[in-house]
């Protein structure tokens, strides 16, 4: 190791949490564009209604399909499906919050309407309006939530900018000489990274439950299989002991990765107070 | 000119107000123009796709054209647009031939049912989530209060339908005490207590459903502000002075919490209205939110525009109501 190390530049060392986690949903991208080669098929056979046996593990559904595959493979649809739309929203509200902050008259003015508006339309009538014409598909739920959540982001994004914005390091290196775009990925994206992951994972939450909440009502596309499409078949099995194998298991898999996501979330809302409590 | 201090609002208040009230002027006329021009802009004749699903025929061109003109889809998309505005707003929402009634019948006759599982659930949620906030808010940090936040966070985990499948799954089907769907019995009974107590019987569950759905964002709001104020001057105060029980908590964290509950109240409107779509959607319960939803199923487009257009004016009008009473509570400061 005689050769000098390639300087690692100190944003990465200083957010090697944020970088990992970055990495993991790379890979996360990875797996769910995989997964359909790698799972078993998902096909109806004459085993109706059958409880879990060492054939099929967690039983069968009503037209013959083995739950655990149908488990797997709603997995990596529902979560993608989660991150993508959390990260769009985040994407429309973070270019609201940038406009506001750039143009801050006309922008300003703008952006806070829209915003306001955006808070008082009633998603759940603009959702069964749209899907009462045409039950949407993989992309355009993504398109769809993102449109309805974005406005939950832009004041808190508004106000982290702003305030990294007004600090005396841009100001120096400003007067240094900087250009803007070296300034935003060496001083504003740094300081501002831990709000946009809790902001993130916050939007993720929410997109699982709408999302989760559309397909339970069984309003988007017949053949997007989700966990929570797989509870809209259980609803009418509550009266027979198939609830069992039908409900519980998709029911678990959405608390679960819902608690995994709380946890996340409020682990790094600790981290970033106690960030903030050290350098204040 | 400084506003005057006192009964009243300032004039920068009214004039949020006001604000408030165009913009959910406008957030209407868009979803009505939405409405009506979605169907439109879909690829295809909207005609068709109102045929195909009730009489598959060959039709004349003429007899096309006249029932075109008849279900209101002759002339261009802005002259139909402006007569399906006009025909809502005058009040006149069409007839539903599924149901074989006006739409406005319709809705008439389901409002009171989701109203009613909205007034029963409302206590419950602004009940145990405030008391229990201010519980674990006014010792942050103490054993009730981990084990309570606890049990929230785990809450609100759970997606509200799965909890109102899951009361459903024990306390109508596994332990049948109540009633599994319905607002009333199939032969209701004569005499009006028994009447009463059977609609309270069908309404017990889908409220506590609905219930459990608010208190958990009531309780994160109440907690986090009963802690703020349990490190406030007048709170040490008191307590030092030996004021507790229940007095401090309705004097000293009660009055205090009121515009930030009042605040909450007028998003969860919004909130309560989508959940109780779920709600009655699970129970079967023949509120406005099932009748919804079932429109979208059958595709009664005339229910669904009618029901849209009236939700909408709804929640719009009691979200400002909120707001407007939260600005006033504010103003005591």
């Amino acid at each position: 190791m005689s050769a000098p190390t390639p300087r690692i530049p100190q944003t990465i060392t200083r957010y090697r949490r944020q970088v990992l986690g970055l990495f993991a949903v790379v890979i996360l991208t990875l797996l769910i564009a995989a997964s359909d080669a790698l799972l078993p098929a998902y096909v109806t056979s004459t085993d109706t209604l059958q409880p879990p046996s060492a054939r099929h593990w967690l039983g069968t559904n009503d037209i013959g399909q083995s739950v655990l595959t149908g488990l797997l493979r709603a997995t990596p649809v529902t979560v993608g499906l989660a991150l993508l739309t959390a990260a769009l929203a985040l994407l429309i509200g973070l270019t609201m919050a940038g406009l506001a902050v750039v143009f801050p008259k006309k922008g300003r003015a703008v952006v806070l309407h829209l915003t306001d508006m955006a808070e008082i339309v009633p998603s759940i009538l603009l959702l069964l309006l749209v899907a009462a014409w045409h039950q949407p598909g993989a992309a355009e739920i993504i398109l769809l939530m993102a449109v309805l959540t974005w406005h939950d982001d832009v004041r808190i994004l508004r106000s982290v900018l702003l305030r990294e914005i007004g600090r005396e390091n841009i100001r120096l290196a400003r007067h240094m000489g900087a250009s803007w775009p070296y300034l935003l990925l060496h001083h504003i994206l740094p300081a501002i990274l831990p709000t946009l992951t809790g902001v993130y994972l916050q939007n993720v939450v929410q997109a699982v439950m709408r999302v989760a909440g559309l397909a339970f009502l069984g309003l988007t596309a017949g053949d997007l299989l989700t966990w929570g499409s797989m509870l809209q078949d259980a609803t009418g099995y509550l009266h027979t002991p198939a609830w069992q194998w039908l409900l519980l298991p998709p029911a678990l898999c959405l608390t679960g990765f819902l608690l995994v996501l709380t946890t996340l979330d409020q682990r790094q809302q600790r981290h970033a107070r106690l960030r903030q409590g050290a350098n204040p | 000119m400084r506003p005057k201090a006192g009964i009243g609002i300032s004039r920068g208040k009214a004039a949020a107000l006001l604000r408030g009230l165009l913009q959910r002027l406008a957030v209407f006329v868009f979803l009505l123009v939405l409405m009506s021009v979605l169907p439109r802009l879909l690829p295809g004749d909207a005609l068709d796709v109102l045929m195909d699903s009730d009489v598959q025929r060959d039709l004349q061109e003429s007899e096309r054209s006249a029932l075109r003109d008849q279900l209101g889809l002759g002339g261009t998309l802005i002259e139909q647009v402006g007569r399906d505005l006009m025909r809502l707003l005058r009040g006149d929402f069409g007839y539903s031939h599924l149901h074989g009634a006006p739409v406005s019948r319709l809705l008439a006759d389901a409002l009171p049912w989701t109203a009613l599982l909205i007034a029963l659930a409302t206590p419950i949620f602004l009940g145990v989530g405030v008391i229990f906030g201010i519980e674990a808010g006014r010792r942050p940090g103490a054993r009730l209060d981990r084990i309570i936040t606890t049990a929230m966070s785990l809450l609100a985990s759970v997606p509200p339908f799965v909890t109102a499948m899951a009361l459903l799954l024990c306390f109508a089907i596994l332990w049948p005490i109540l009633p599994t769907g319905g607002a009333e019995p199939l032969f209701p009974a004569e005499a009006p207590w028994p009447h009463a107590r059977e609609i309270a019987r069908h309404a017990l569950l889908p409220a506590c459903a609905l219930a459990l759905h608010e208190v958990v964002r009531y309780f994160f709001v109440v907690r986090g502000e009963a802690a703020g104020l349990s490190r406030r001057a007048f709170v040490i105060n008191a307590r030092s002075r030996g004021i507790s029980g229940w007095r401090e908590r309705r004097d000293y964290y009660g009055r205090n919490l009121l515009p930030v509950i009042c605040a909450r109240l007028s998003q969860s409107v919004a909130t309560l209205f989508t959940a109780s779509l779920f709600v009655e959607v699970i129970f079967s319960y023949p509120g406005v939110g099932s009748l919804t939803y079932q429109a979208v199923l059958d595709r009664d487009y005339a229910l669904l525009q009618g029901a849209i257009a009236v939700l909408a004016a709804l929640v719009l009008s009691l979200n400002w109501i909120f707001d407007a009473l939260t600005d006033i509570l504010a103003h005591r400061g």
